[in-house]
């Protein structure tokens, strides 16, 4: 079943391709486009510009017993036949007025799928190219695909190619399409507020139609701990929010065969040794300064004791730490298949180890916190690694000020850091360091900034001029990062060629601290399809320039269709500039 | 049938003698102490008793003067009392509970004075709620039916449990709003909100017992009302025939707002903001259909403040045909005494684009004039449909183009504030006038998301700059709960000047929303202005602002709008309601 002659298919594509860009085009009618987000990286359509109804007996032909992607054949062929979009932009093939109106074409009749490597696993860069062949001359449309994997995301977009009622679709067409960036995610931190098993499927399934591919689940943190794990349920029955609010271990395999579903990769956070103090209520012994004030009256920033209300971290000193913390990672390991493993590493705040009674003989006796955390890193690390997982820390591991490793206990091989403060600066550091990098630049990509502060009794917000502080709303990381700052984010800014390789690619964040599922969708949507694009085929046109301006139109307009879709994105614009192209327009350089 | 001013000094007399009795006994209630809270905080809520909670019978009734609206308030809340079952995120304490069904609580009585009153600005909303410890009846007393829809909803909020409800009881609340005005704005131009999505809303104030809904019909972006007399309007200047509001429509609209004492009081804005109008009679608008900010250009010559251009023309004689017949059917289809006129953004550019006003300037006319014909022609015509007109600040301030005070009727005109924080208020305050305040930098909800525009080169930038610092919207930052709940919008003006203060409205200005971000937007940020402007943002024994102890309440009573089907945002992680006062700042 698995075909072999990959390179022969890739040159007769390559040369069907070049064909196409030969063929003597008519003046191009600018006016009519085809929307596909994120834009491919190669679409052509042929220049009469048909369109073909799609056969009330439309069928996708995948002879490949592959349960993943005979899933993903019967949605989108359920989606294809049902959603019968309407396009609200003017200048659709549909609403569009060609004259003479082209020659009609036979109804599609169906949609053949052929892949070349029909086991290929969802791992880290795998390969999720795929050609798209939609003729104007015979019924049938052919996708290739290297693996299941691109063959989803080729699905996607012939699934974007149909609108109307009845069903219509371009035909003369052809895309070829693979991604920039490997790694395409979005981050949700289900431990500040609860997320049920729906929203985060919901949301699987929303990344699965932006062709992203990593769901980096933000589980734990100091507080609530709502996963359950066989080997350590106090951890979850004392920890979690209450019984309504965990995540037991059918959930997480429903989880992650969803995502298998959709070609998204589950990784998963147990995030460590800090933000770590819901862990006390089943193990107070084990951490420290939990549940205590997180920045007490009188003292300074230096000696706070959690960056944010919710105090605790994992004592590296007591032996039962890591009793407990092994049982977790063999847990979760188990749970979930994806050989990366996010372990954390932020923020360990020197306050809350410094109230332990053994940590501070340990620094008394000439002890630093660093050796504290390279003692946990030197405890932990292997063991996971031994386990066949590449660890991902956040960049604090190596780049924090006060309490860091030696890089020398972080075999590059086996580690990957991930940045979210200093924007392009840390990325640098961490590729100059020899590692790879995941981009979550707070500057960038954090989608929940801008809303202000959430602790409470903050009296900057009792002003009746905007001060300083105020100017930025109070946020940490404000302003809100609209669509545009994401879009044009470039993550491999101020890099060498070979240095950016070494960038996997991006996720957007989702921190709870003011999020929980009645806000998700629209604080998530379209503006992480804005780094999808990004990600997927960049954020310029051909002639090297960005494209925000063009990407308005079509970002409106597939934010309508991710709402008909069930995905409750918020608005960027009013309808009217949806309607009136170009109208909405800066024209200036700055307002 | 008016009760003048005994009625009155007979309850501040009575709810003093509550009020000692009170201090004399127990701790008064809703310090967040006990975890029983009313949102927004009654002005008088104390324990006659210690803090303690009886059974509400199964068979619960609420006995209510036969009204129309209050019948059908009173039958609603019988139902959300019944079927809520609301399980507080903090388990009340130091709560007595009267397990002993013999005496649980069975009718609530509804006694209203002055059965007729209307819903109109400065009724009285005033009531008293009593549930004495361990009696099968409660009392609530009001002098109309919309004081006794606010009982109502306080009652509601004091019921809880599951599977057997609770009530609090041995307590007596005394409650009268500050502000008579405690409003909403919702653009529906720029993008189209369903019938049920204003439903919905309306709901959700009178939860926390707002009385306006200022609705923001249309502006240059779409017409959705459709109106008997000029059916073209919204025909050709809607987004499309399933984003209008029918005559029904309104209806049924402002009969909701009556079941729940919310006002609804219309805007047509004009002469700006009036873009959509030219799909229909392009001869009455100018500048229609342009590019709002030609390129090369200042500022200054700019055609609209934003995308979407348009203004009525003032010289036409057709113009005022139009809008008469406009005017005509909207005092028809909405019964409220207020009128809101808009009249904000009045742009020299676009009126300028236009000939004939072209040589009205040359031959000498002034910009300002051209505003007073326009106002001198249709004030009147509202005020004679027995209509107070509101208007836009703009109208009297605006640096450009204005008209003298002697266009603007004192005794029919109020003006509402939205730039300059309390120096606008106080401007129109000293100009005479009353005032409704929504300042943009503390009651616009739209704020802080950034830009809407197209080709913004400003979000292209590696190290942020300063024009980035509040995210490129002109109104940014985000206006958070608190930064709401704290603003005292009489701020500076004498006790005599600060009556002339109505009251407020938030404001949901529809660039970036739409029905998806509805709730979220406006919830519960909302609810912080409805306290402050019901009840106050202050301690009533300090004097402090409140916003420390407001929190909590604030987030479970976010909570208990979401079990109630309105998507409220979430203010804080559920840890910090979980951990009173952990989540603060001392700092």
């Amino acid at each position: 079943m698995v075909r072999s002659h990959t390179s022969i298919s890739n040159v007769v594509a390559l040369i069907f391709f070049l064909v196409l860009l030969i063929i003597p085009s008519v003046q191009s009618t600018t006016a009519t486009t085809i929307d596909v987000w994120p834009k491919p990286r190669l679409l052509r359509w042929a220049p009469l510009h048909q369109l073909s109804l799609l056969s009330p007996s439309f069928t996708i032909a995948s002879p490949y017993d592959h349960p993943h992607l005979s899933s993903a054949v019967s949605r989108y062929l359920t989606l294809i036949k049902t959603e019968h979009h309407l396009p609200s932009s003017v200048n659709n093939p549909l609403t569009a007025t060609s004259s003479p109106p082209p020659p009609p074409s036979p109804p599609l009749q169906s949609l053949h799928i052929f892949i070349h490597r029909l086991h290929a696993p969802l791992h880290h860069g795998v390969n999720e190219s795929y050609t798209l062949h939609v003729p104007n001359d015979r019924p049938t449309a052919n996708l290739t695909a290297e693996t299941p994997w691109g063959a989803m995301r080729g699905l996607e977009t012939f699934s974007q190619l149909v609108w109307g009622r009845p069903s219509r679709v371009p035909v003369g067409v052809y895309v070829w399409d693979d991604p920039i960036f490997p790694h395409r995610g979005l981050l949700l931190d289900t431990s500040r507020n609860y997320y049920g098993v729906g929203d985060i499927m919901r949301t699987i399934y929303a990344m699965s139609a932006n062709k992203m591919n990593v769901f980096h689940w933000h589980i734990t943190d100091s507080p609530s701990f709502p996963l359950n794990l066989p080997s350590e349920p106090g951890l979850a029955a004392k920890g979690s929010y209450g019984d309504d609010m965990q995540y037991s271990p059918d959930d997480v395999k429903k989880i992650v065969e969803f995502g298998l579903d959709h070609g998204v990769r589950v990784i998963p956070e147990i995030d460590s040794p800090g933000h770590t103090g819901s862990w006390a209520e089943a193990y107070p012994e084990i951490v420290t300064c939990a549940n205590m004030f997180w920045w007490p009256a009188e003292s300074k920033w230096e000696d706070r004791l959690a960056a944010e209300p919710g105090t605790g971290q994992l004592n590296p000193l007591n032996p039962k730490t890591y009793q407990v913390f092994k049982n977790v990672i063999s847990d979760v390991v188990k749970m979930f298949p994806e050989p990366f493993f996010h372990a954390g590493a932020d923020e360990v705040t020197p306050g809350c180890w410094k109230t332990d009674p053994t940590i501070q003989s340990f620094l008394s006796n000439g002890g630093s916190l660093s050796q504290v955390l390279e003692k946990f890193v030197n405890e932990t690390f292997p063991y996971i690694v031994s386990l066949h997982r590449t660890v991902i820390y956040w960049e604090d591991v190596l780049l924090d000020g006060v309490v860091k490793v030696d890089s020398s206990i972080l075999d590059p091989k086996y580690t990957i850091l991930q940045t979210w403060n200093n924007g392009p600066n840390n990325t640098k550091k961490i590729v100059d360091a020899g590692y790879r990098a995941i981009v979550s630049s707070a500057d960038y990509y954090y989608l929940d900034c801008g809303h202000g502060g959430f602790l409470g009794n903050d009296s900057q917000y009792d002003q009746l001029v905007g001060s300083d502080t105020v100017s930025n709303g109070g946020s940490w990381c404000a302003p809100f990062k609209t669509w545009q700052t994401i879009y044009n984010y470039d993550i491999t800014y101020g890099l060498s060629e070979e240095k950016a390789t070494l960038v996997l690619g991006g996720e957007v964040a989702l921190w709870s601290e003011q999020a929980d599922p009645t806000v998700l969708d629209s604080r998530l949507w379209p503006r992480a399809s804005a780094m999808a694009e990004a990600l997927w085929s960049g954020n310029r046109d051909e002639t090297g320039k960005k494209r925000y301006a063009e990407a308005t139109d079509r970002l409106n307009e597939w934010r309508h269709r991710m709402v008909s879709r069930g995905i409750g994105a918020e608005p960027i614009q009013p309808l009217w500039c949806v309607r009136n192209p170009g109208m909405c327009n800066a024209v200036h350089a700055s307002i | 049938m008016p009760h003048g001013s005994v009625i009155p000094a007979i309850i501040l007399i009575f709810s003093l003698f509550i009020l000692k009795l009170c201090i004399a006994s127990v701790a008064s209630a809703g310090g967040g102490g006990n975890g029983i809270n009313v949102w927004p905080k009654p002005r008088i809520m104390s324990w006659t008793t210690q803090p303690r909670a009886n059974l509400l019978s199964p068979s619960f009734a609420i006995s209510s003067p036969k009204h129309f609206y209050l019948s059908s308030a009173a039958n609603r809340y019988l139902k959300l009392i019944k079927n809520e079952h609301h399980q507080p995120l903090v388990t009340p304490s130091l709560i007595n509970i009267t397990t002993s069904s013999s005496s649980a609580l069975h009718t609530l009585f509804i006694t209203v004075e002055s059965l007729l009153t209307p819903l109109q600005h400065g009724v009285n909303e005033t009531y008293t709620l009593s549930i004495p410890a361990d009696a099968s009846i409660a009392n609530l007393t009001a002098h109309t039916v919309w004081g006794a829809m606010r009982g109502l909803e306080t009652f509601s909020q004091l019921v809880w449990g599951k599977p057997n409800l609770l009530v609090a009881s041995g307590l007596y609340v005394w409650d009268s709003p500050l502000f008579a005005h405690r409003g909403l704005i919702l653009d529906t131009s720029r993008n189209y909100y369903g019938v049920d999505d204003i439903l919905r809303t309306i709901k959700a104030m009178s939860f926390n017992k707002m009385n306006v809904f200022h609705w923001h019909i249309t502006d240059s972006h779409s017409f959705p009302l459709v109106l008997p007399s000029e059916p073209d309007l919204a025909a050709k200047g809607s987004y499309g025939h399933d984003m209008q509001y029918s005559p029904d429509d309104v209806k049924k609209i402002v009969e909701f707002g009556l079941t729940h004492g919310v006002r609804v009081l219309p805007e047509i804005d004009s002469p700006g903001h009036t873009g959509s109008w030219a799909e229909a009679y392009p001869e009455i608008v100018t500048c229609a259909n342009k590019f709002w900010w030609p390129a090369e250009s200042n500022w200054t010559n700019r055609l609209a403040s934003e995308p979407g251009t348009g203004h009525l023309n003032p010289l036409n004689p057709k113009t005022y045909k139009i809008l008469k017949n406009v005017i005509n059917d909207v005092v028809n289809l909405f019964p409220e005494a207020f009128y809101h006129a808009g009249a904000d953004e009045i742009i020299p550019g676009c009126w300028k684009a236009d000939s004939t006003i072209q040589s009205f300037l040359s031959n000498g006319g002034t910009l300002s004039q051209l505003l007073e014909k326009f106002v001198g022609s249709t004030l009147p015509y509202i005020v004679f449909f027995n209509r107070t007109v509101v208007y836009w600040e703009d109208v009297l301030l605006d640096d450009n183009v204005n008209v003298r005070p002697s266009f603007l009727p004192k005794e029919h005109t109020i003006l509402q504030t939205w730039n300059n924080g309390p120096n606008n208020t106080k401007r129109i305050i000293d100009a005479g006038y009353r005032a409704i305040v929504s300042s943009s930098e503390f009651y616009y909800l739209d704020c802080g998301h950034g830009d809407f525009l197209g080709n913004d080169s400003q979000y292209d930038q590696l190290q942020p700059s300063s024009s980035a610092n509040n995210g490129g919207s002109w109104c940014g930052p985000f206006k958070t709960w608190q930064t709401i709940y704290d603003y005292d919008i009489t701020y500076g003006l004498s006790e005599e000047e600060a009556k002339m203060v109505l009251g407020g409205e938030v404001a949901l200005w529809s660039e970036q929303a739409d029905p998806k971000v509805l709730d979220v937007r406006l919830w519960p940020r909302t609810s912080a202005m409805a306290e402050t402007l019901w009840s106050g943002n202050r301690d009533e024994e300090t004097g402090i602002k409140r916003y420390a102890q407001a929190t909590d309440r604030l987030n479970e009573w976010r909570y208990r709008m979401v079990s109630r089907g309105v998507g409220a945002e979430p203010i804080q992680p559920l840890w910090c309601l979980r951990n009173p006062g952990m989540c603060n700042t001392v700092h």
